[in-house]
């Protein structure tokens, strides 16, 4: 078979050699016949003749002999490729509105390819990815639905899950390295020792983290990226046991990663071991996930989920036997749930990405109709030249493979256009925020998407070159050659094809529309949605102080109040306060409270609250509104009696009907002594914490920051102006408070909250661009059909006119015909909005699958523009001239 | 030409293949040496004998190389292939064995039935 390819390649690729040695060879065999005759006694001209005669036609034998290398199949493709060539080029305009039309299509497919390619088709980036798997605690009747995992879970589970080959935990951060002075911040993960094995990439240099370091005491150890290790140690292969300063300690780099290293959406460029203390490790830390340590797993080759999930629910179910909280736990729905990896790290934004991807895939269809309808339209122009072709002997064949060439060849065109739109389309995607998508760091162009695109225009070629041959050869061929006209008449059947191609096309632009609208009115809703807090004029800044410069919370605390005290009379600055974490940050944990006095009723199980620890003026400066009591001010920090702060949330949940003020509640999920009871001095307005659709009210405790610190806070600032302008000052404050604190993830809380909206915002874009395409290609269509129709009844138009007819009636007779198709297809596209919706629910906020406003409005628009598409060709059919009309053709 | 057989269909490829084994020969040899070798007894029609060489030689069964012929002009040779001889092996084995059944079956007498 390769020796055949080879023949044919060389044949192909020295041709002329090919050609000249076939005629040589040829002349040679006569020549000799012809000595041989002569010799043999004829004369030399009798003899000339005959040896040519016995050869038969040389152009017959150099056919065969072509063929027998098969070359003729080349032969043919290169003549139908210049004949297709020539018919394109003599119709510009059919040409450029069919290339526009595919590159648009692909365009936009091949940008949301790109996407649904690099979030959810294309596996991690680690050997047997399919058995990564990771593991959560969830108490979903407390409210909690996702609270990561413990230590003491990691310490538990490893080595005791027969379907695990290998169990790891990680953590998040940021650090702050570099010698004083030129400090940088940068984000780092802290793991287990067998993180790396379970994700089976390791360190392509040195070695991975050791069990013993583990500790604090011995954890001053490091693992770099390939792009840290380039950029701050010049790529030095002796990078091993050199020293780095994080957070102001010495770390000895260990090992450096393999270039491209990248755990999920992580951008750390810095491994640190996972240290914990004995304590930590305990089973009363059970339940301490917070969602800040995620756990992974790798399942042996012949485990599955299901094992593992059986094998974890009865350790559980074990380990929970001698645990007070035990009760506690399981009524508050304790699971520890085992999912693979790739799709947890991605569900949230998979039915939005899968929706993009039928709204894009409706639009090729759309395209595809289009151009079909075009297509028709002028291979029936040609029905005459086809038929006469076909009588001179042109095989069925024949003309098939002309039809596919021509079509494959716009396509592949199309195709190449579609690149470069799809190129300009991942650069606007970039700009819509889509990098930031789980995984999108991966999106980009590259030689997958560009074979996609050519097996796309390929596929898409043959598929249109279907209808046209069929529709092509099927016409009876003496009736076509009997008919007087050029163009032949079209049959009732593909006229009836036309239109309902553009019955279809009105209806999926239909539905592309009233899906845009649906996802438009539902952004708009999420947007209507209060913050609970004025959200204006407000600056947010995150701050993280290392453990060894502020090792406990009154140097955490003397910190704020430096800061604090150094902001007082900046101008600009109203009000500034500090909390552990600012709504919408992304990052608010929950955690359990017991309330004096409260008794659980049956099936009521403890809830998670959002728990703050604020400093400052943080409720003056992010806006909170006081229901009743008072704001937490900055001496609660300093003072011996323990107040806190709730929000109505809250309140109403446990005391519907009294005050909330002066009852008292403890941290934990048990009540304590007396004297660590907090007293409620206030309640605040609630607020949407983790995101405008938050649904579930879950009440929120504000304690004063000396009761609830952590290394990280986000600084607020009240603003008299534009809140960014206040982010120099910001930044320089903190840097004169202590020169190696930078302040990270400045933004105004408008600008928060409207990032958070990405995931709905840049759909509901897209979609809407998509309904304009469609729109446009809608009208371009029913135009050419349109047209079309008007210049085929020329004729008979013509003699109704001559006979009496008014322009009038012409027009409205074509006016009948759009409006009709336009019936039609706005019926099919109710149906299909329909089912659209429902479809979406998932992704809409407060919206029904069927919206009166949204249909109406969807099918005004089609109306309008499909009607606007008729009026320029009834015009034309209501001004054609009786006498020219006749005296044509 | 009275005695003169029809070529059986499949069977050009094969006289090619035997007489280009004997000796290198250019395409108008391989028509003398076929008409020797069937002692006249086969036709070779001129017009399918060099598709039929470009057929073997695009096989591999055949390789071609221009060359001198007798009388000094540039020709194009062909020799058999490694492969075209095992073929020519097994295509002559197949010919002898439906050749003897043919001829059994043709040549039974009633007695025999």
């Amino acid at each position: 078979m390769f020796k055949r390819f080879r023949s044919l390649f060389r044949a192909l690729t020295r041709r002329s050699d090919f050609e000249d040695g076939m005629t040589e060879e040829l002349r040679f065999h006569i020549e000799e016949y012809t000595d041989d005759l002569v010799r043999s006694g004829m004369s030399q001209g009798k003899a000339a003749r005959l040896a040519r005669m016995e050869l038969g036609s040389l152009t017959n034998v150099k056919g065969d002999c072509r063929e027998a290398f098969g070359l003729h199949l080349f032969d043919e493709f290169r003549r139908e490729l210049h004949y297709a060539i020539r018919l394109l080029r003599k119709t510009p305009g059919f040409t450029a509105t069919a290339l526009l039309t595919l590159a648009v299509c692909f365009g936009a497919n091949l940008t949301i390819f790109a996407v649904i390619d690099s979030v959810l088709l294309r596996p991690l980036p680690f050997p047997e990815p399919g058995q990564l798997v990771t593991l959560f605690n969830t108490y979903p009747r407390a409210g909690v639905e996702r609270d990561g995992s413990s230590l003491t879970n990691y310490y538990e589970r490893r080595d005791h899950i027969p379907a695990f080959a290998s169990l790891a935990i990680y953590r998040y951060g940021t650090a702050i390295v570099g010698e004083a002075g030129s400090t940088e911040r940068e984000q780092i993960t802290q793991v287990s020792p067998d993180f790396f094995s379970t994700l089976r990439l390791g360190p392509v240099m040195g070695r991975t983290f050791a069990e013993e370091e583990t500790t604090y005491q011995t954890n001053s150890v490091a693992i770099l990226s390939d792009t840290y290790w380039r950029q701050h140690y010049n790529a030095d292969p002796n990078v091993i046991g050199r020293q780095l300063r994080v957070d102001g300690r010495p770390k000895t780099v260990i090992g450096v990663l393999p270039p491209g290293f990248s755990f999920l959406s992580s951008e750390a460029r810095l491994y640190f071991p996972l240290a914990s203390r004995p304590q930590d490790r305990m089973p009363l830390e059970r339940h301490s996930g917070g969602n800040v340590i995620q756990m992974i797993a790798r399942l042996k080759p012949q485990a599955t989920l299901l094992e593992a999930q059986s094998q974890i629910d009865a350790q559980n179910a074990t380990l929970e036997l001698d645990d007070p909280q035990a009760k506690m736990m399981a009524d508050a729905g304790f699971r520890s749930l085992v999912v693979p990896l790739h799709a947890d790290h991605v569900a949230a934004i998979r039915p939005t990405l899968l929706l993009l991807e039928a709204g894009v895939l409706v639009l090729l269809l759309i395209g595809a109709v289009n151009l079909v309808n075009l297509l028709l339209i002028r291979s029936s122009g040609r029905i005459k030249e086809l038929a006469v072709r076909q009588a001179l002997g042109a095989s069925r064949g024949y003309v098939i493979s002309e039809t596919a060439v021509e079509t494959t060849l716009l396509t592949l065109v199309g195709g190449l256009l579609g690149l470069a739109v799809g190129a300009g389309g991942i650069r606007l995607l970039a700009a819509l925020g889509y990098d930031r998508l789980p995984l999108g760091a991966r999106i980009a162009f590259d030689m997958r998407l560009a074979l996609v695109a050519l097996v796309g225009a390929i596929v898409m070629g043959v598929v249109l070159a279907a209808p046209i041959a069929w529709f092509s050869l099927r016409r009876h061929l003496g009736t076509t050659l009997q008919t007087e006209s050029r163009g032949g008449t079209s049959g009732r059947s593909a006229q009836i094809l036309r239109h309902s191609f553009i019955v279809s096309q009105i209806a999926l632009a239909f539905i592309l529309l009233a899906g845009a609208g649906l996802l438009g009115l539902s952004l708009e809703r999420v947007m209507a949605v209060s913050p609970g807090f004025q959200s204006d004029h407000v600056l947010t800044g995150q701050i993280s102080l290392s453990g060894k410069s502020y090792p406990d919370a009154a140097a955490r605390l003397a910190f704020i109040e430096n800061l604090m005290d150094k902001t007082a009379h900046l101008p600009g600055m109203l009000f500034r306060g500090v909390v552990n974490n600012v709504p919408f940050s992304g990052n608010s944990g929950k955690s359990a409270a017991t309330v004096e006095g409260h008794i659980l009723r049956p099936g009521e199980s403890a809830r998670g609250h959002y728990s703050y620890g604020v400093a400052g003026d943080y409720f003056q400066a992010m806006g909170f509104s006081l229901r009743a009591g008072r704001f937490l001010t900055a001496a609660d920090s300093r003072r011996p009696e323990r107040v806190c702060v709730v929000d109505e949330d809250f309140a109403q949940y446990y005391w519907p009907k009294t005050s909330a003020i002066g009852q008292r509640l403890w941290e934990g999920s048990q009540q304590g002594k007396d004297l660590e009871a907090f007293t409620i001095v206030g309640v605040v307005g609630g607020v949407k914490q983790a995101g405008l659709t938050e649904d579930q009210a879950q009440g929120a405790i504000y304690y004063p920051y000396i009761f609830r610190t952590d290394d990280k806070m986000f600084v607020a600032v009240r603003a008299s102006l534009a809140p960014e302008s206040l982010a120099l000052t910001l930044e320089k404050v903190v840097r004169q408070v202590d020169a190696d604190v930078p302040v990270n993830d400045l933004r105004s809380m408008e600008t928060r909250i409207a990032d958070s909206l990405v995931a709905r915002r840049s759909p509901a874009l897209l979609a809407g661009l998509f309904s304009g395409i469609a729109l446009l290609l809608t009208a371009i269509g029913t135009y050419g059909v349109l047209s079309y129709a008007v210049a085929q009844r020329r004729r008979e138009i013509g003699v109704r006119m001559a006979l009496g007819a008014q322009p009038g009636q012409i027009r409205r007779q074509f006016f009948s015909l759009a409006l009709r198709m336009l019936a039609g297809g706005t019926l099919l596209g109710l149906l299909g909005a329909w089912l659209a919706g429902r479809a979406m629910q998932t992704v809409l906020f407060h919206v029904p699958p069927l919206n009166l406003a949204i249909l109406a409005g969807a099918a005004c628009v089609t109306a309008v523009v499909s009607l606007a598409a008729c009026l320029l060709p009834s015009e034309r059919a209501a001004r054609i001239s009786p006498m020219e009309a006749l005296a044509e053709d | 030409m009275g005695k003169t057989a029809e070529l059986l269909p499949g069977t050009l490829d094969m006289l090619i293949l035997k007489a280009v084994s004997l000796k290198p020969l250019h395409g108008y040899g391989v028509l003398l040496r076929i008409r020797q070798i069937s002692r006249d007894a086969l036709e070779i029609p001129q017009g399918s004998l060099y598709p039929a060489l470009y057929r073997l030689e695009h096989h591999d069964l055949i390789a071609a190389e221009w060359g001198q012929s007798e009388n000094n002009r540039r020709a194009k040779y062909y020799t058999l292939t490694a492969a075209g001889r095992r073929r020519l092996r097994e295509e002559t084995a197949g010919w002898n064995r439906l050749a003897s059944a043919m001829a059994a079956a043709l040549n039974t007498t009633s007695e025999e039935v």
